[in-house]
């Protein structure tokens, strides 16, 4: 019915392109003219969510994957995610909302079996600076983070973020007193530690020094709750990976971090014990303990031998118990 | 009071020292629900819902897109959080006051028989409205009842808890956070049950937002008759006849002389109804749809509720009182009991506690009431639907015994007040059973004859019939099984393949970039 009385259906690419030239309007004018730009602020609004529609179909239709790909090539021959991304805190939360999916689905599209987005973002990878820096506003936070980690789906953009000074600021994003925003940071940082694996090993082993340091102290010691939580499961992920494997032999070498993990064990939290447990058992089976590490499990061999006696888990776990039985009988053979 | 503007959620302070709680308003598995006054903020009234992140069974993901979700949608009908944070353990989630409490709350206090249409109508368009902007946006809300349905002192009708809200946008599925503590036939099913609509039970067919516009429908006969459809039913049982059965307004899972007398309802409203309740998804109609229903044509303002429902209700401070109170005898045994209706209420928001000791000791008194009375209608009036629900109720019936054997082992030990709820609850399956066979004789050749060999052949037929019922019950039960464990491979199927693709990715695009 609707299409009886539009002038002309834009194509997907028509639809880019007033979108940029909104886009523009709208980077360039400030919040002067009120009424001219309101005009122009709700046409825009309006664009982006037909495209959000292309993307991703409405309740009448699928989407299309000629017009996804029409659209996809379009906004990547010029600088309209740049736009989007920079112009995001100046649109309403419906707008944000849909300017978010539309980034977040670009990323998957594929020209030719080619990921566009990716080499796009290659050539501009000061956005990631951007798209980062949004933890620090809280109104764009969670629009930027789901972003960003769709970005750094594609492994060469995660290398620029895990290699940029940006990684330091995560320690103290994940522990905003904002719940949302900091879980949202939280999420992101597991990603880039986590989603791919030469990668990671590669940062993990050329920034081991100062990355722990901050992990130790700043999470795993944190009085905060829930990041200690979430690093200690982080922490479990990262070195249980066969990639993480020198990673992993280097840090179980380590009496400070030892104590640490002892500590946590005894934390009231039966979530963080677990998760203790799983990084600990490494310390305990590694077969080439260091004399410190060794001291360390002597001295307090009764008292882990009696917490492990009573150290279950609600649901039975044959591997638990087995992982268990082998950490008793390490630490007994001492 | 419930005004929020999305720069407003700055301004709420994100520390528990900032805040005064008052006194508990609800409590659910994940969490207690407390009223609480901002100091810094002219000591506003707000609502905070303390979930203990130690104890939740939903993992921290699962957590952190709630909390999400809720700070990102903007209507005028949906419970929008202020504010997030931590306290040790525990996620506060500070929400505004909503001052009369769910529609459960409401109903069980004041309305127990259900409200009256024109309410109805405008519950039910607020609700509409919060329904077609979430699936605009791409949600599923999973959980819509009356128990989520939150009312202020002003009218003003919001839809809250979004627990199990999921999203088509987002990649990963996450549907394993499990809303029952004792039930693991629910661990791949999100919502709770009485309003679970039949393709979310057949959950390989997948989620849509259809299964929302039925769990609305059933939300509208909860409004109408003060309870859920089949809710006097054990869940297993009321999960098989969903997908068996149909649902109209006026059903007989209802009917009960008083309230047959007393109920009429618009033809409109029973139509919107019944279109909610089609089996096939795809013929129910969208939220945005329904509300161009004639049913909310004429649909008065919010005042009506304030003048015509707020005005029979007492404050929720004394509705929970008395819940509170009237548990306190019965709550150590809370958890031997076997599974009721509202216990399955996760949600925090739920201003009424669940205590299922002294509800399912009523519900049980109360079912087999409904079920004499359903009974004897039915004899008088051979109708071929009435005859089929008969059938229905007759495998209810056969299967009841087993539940009934199953129990006095476990309750030998038991004291004696633990043993009387079980024993009523045995003599009253027992009387529906009675009841049952009587029916069934009926059915099977009018009203029973004198004449010994008569009665003996009907006998062998009855045994006939209820030996093809238990079968058909047994089957039942066997394909049911048999579709959840197919489901749990393709899930793990799934999983596989989606692994694999990941890996595929991560290879594919370290390639790219050596």
């Amino acid at each position: 019915m609707k299409g009886l009385f539009k002038s002309k259906p834009r194509t997907p690419a028509e639809l880019v392109r007033q979108a940029r030239e909104l886009l523009i309007y709208i980077d360039l004018n400030g919040p002067s003219r009120e009424g001219k730009r309101e005009e122009k602020m709700a046409e825009l609004s309006k664009t982006i969510r037909e495209l959000k529609s292309i993307l991703y179909g409405n309740s009448e239709s699928e989407p299309v994957s000629e017009a996804c790909v029409q659209l996809t090539q379009e906004f990547f021959r010029e600088n309209t995610l740049r736009l989007l991304i920079i112009c995001l805190p100046k649109l309403n939360l419906e707008a944000r909302k849909d300017a978010t999916q539309i980034v977040a689905n670009l990323q998957r599209q594929q020209v030719h079996s080619r990921l566009i987005a990716s080499d796009y973002l290659e050539a501009n990878k000061d956005l990631m600076d951007i798209l980062v820096s949004g933890y620090d506003n809280m109104d764009i936070a969670l629009h930027y983070g789901a972003m960003l980690r769709e970005c750094i789906r594609h492994q060469s953009i995660a290398r620029y973020v895990l290699e940029s000074e940006h990684m330091k600021k995560f320690f103290d994003y994940i522990q905003l007193p904002n719940f949302d925003i900091a879980s949202d940071a939280s999420a992101t940082f597991k990603e880039l530690l986590t989603r791919h694996k030469s990668t990671v090993a590669e940062f993990l082993s050329k920034n081991y020094d100062w990355f722990f340091a901050e992990f130790n102290s700043k999470l795993l010691s944190s009085p905060n709750y829930i990041t200690r939580r979430q690093a200690i499961k982080l922490l479990g992920d990262m070195l249980l990976d066969r990639s993480n494997s020198g990673v992993m032999t280097r840090y179980v070498s380590s009496k400070d971090n030892l104590m640490i993990l002892m500590n946590l064990l005894r934390e009231s939290s039966k979530n963080i014990q677990i998760e203790a447990f799983h990084v600990f058992k490494l310390f305990a089976a590694n077969q080439n303990k260091p004399a410190e590490i060794v001291s360390i499990l002597v001295t307090n061999r009764s008292k882990l031998l009696r917490f492990f006696s009573n150290f279950k888990l609600e649901k039975e776990d044959e591997q638990f118990e087995a992982d268990k039985a082998q950490v008793v009988k390490e630490i007994a053979a001492l | 009071m419930a005004d929020e503007e999305p720069k407003n959620m700055s301004m709420f302070p994100l520390d528990a020292k900032s805040y005064h709680i008052m006194h508990e308003i609800g409590s659910g598995v994940s969490g207690v629900v407390y009223k609480a006054v901002c100091i810094p903020m002219n000591s506003a009234v707000v609502a905070i819902k303390a979930i203990d992140l130690e104890r939740s069974r939903a993992n921290l993901d699962d957590v952190r897109k709630e909390a999400k979700v809720m700070v990102l949608l903007s209507h005028p009908n949906i419970l929008r959080a202020h504010c997030s944070f931590t306290v040790d353990s525990q996620l506060w989630v500070v929400m505004p006051f909503m001052a009369a409490g769910s529609l459960h709350s409401i109903i069980s206090s004041s309305f127990p028989d259900g409200l009256p249409e024109p309410a109805i109508a405008i519950v039910l368009k607020e609700i509409l409205s919060a329904l077609a902007y979430l699936h605009d946006q791409g949600h599923i809300h999973r959980d819509i009842k009356a128990g989520n349905i939150l009312v202020d002192s002003d009218g003003s009708v919001k839809l809250a808890d979004f627990g199990v809200s999921a999203s088509i946008y987002e990649s990963h599925p996450s549907f394993q956070w499990c809303p029952s503590s004792s039930s693991s036939f629910c661990n791949d099913m999100a919502g709770t049950p009485y309003w679970m609509a039949p393709e979310v039970i057949h959950s390989h067919v997948g989620y849509g937002i259809k299964a929302d516009i039925w769990s609305f429908g059933i939300t509208a006969l909860e409004l109408a008759h003060g309870r859920p459809p089949l809710s006097h039913l054990p869940l297993s049982k009321s999960l098989m006849m969903r997908i068996t059965n149909r649902f109209r307004i006026e059903d007989s899972h209802y009917k009960n002389d008083k309230e047959k007398k007393k109920k009429k309802f618009s033809k409109a409203f029973k139509e919107m109804v019944a279109s909610c309740l089609s089996q096939d998804p795809s013929k129910r109609p969208s939220a945005e749809k329904l509300l161009r229903h004639p049913f909310f044509k004429n649909c008065r303002s919010v005042e009506y509720l304030v003048k015509n429902m707020l005005q029979a209700v007492p404050s929720m401070e004394e509705r929970f009182k008395d819940m509170s109170i009237n548990s306190d005898s019965n709550s150590p045994i809370v958890k031997v009991r076997r599974v009721s209706g509202w216990n399955f209420n996760e949600d925090v928001l739920e201003m009424d506690p669940v205590f299922p000791t002294e509800n399912d000791e009523k519900c049980t008194i109360n079912c087999v009431q409904h079920h004499g009375e359903e009974m004897e209608d039915k004899a008088c009036c051979p109708d071929s639907i009435v005859v089929e629900v008969n059938r229905i109720n007759a495998k209810e019936g056969e299967e009841s015994p087993k539940d009934v054997c199953a129990s006095p082992p476990n309750s030998t030990a038991v004291p004696k007040q633990l043993l009387i709820p079980n024993l009523v609850s045995l003599l009253s399956s027992l009387d529906v059973q009675r009841v049952m066979v009587k029916n069934v004789l009926a059915c099977c050749g009018g009203m029973a004859v004198d004449e010994e060999k008569l009665r003996d052949q009907r006998e062998q037929q009855l045994l006939g019939v209820v030996q093809r019922l238990q079968r058909t019950v047994d089957e039942l039960n066997i394909q049911l099984q048999q579709e959840l464990r197919r489901n749990a491979h393709l899930e793990a199927a799934l999983d596989c393949i989606k692994k694999k693709g990941s890996a595929e990715e991560g290879n594919e695009s370290e390639l790219n970039c050596a």
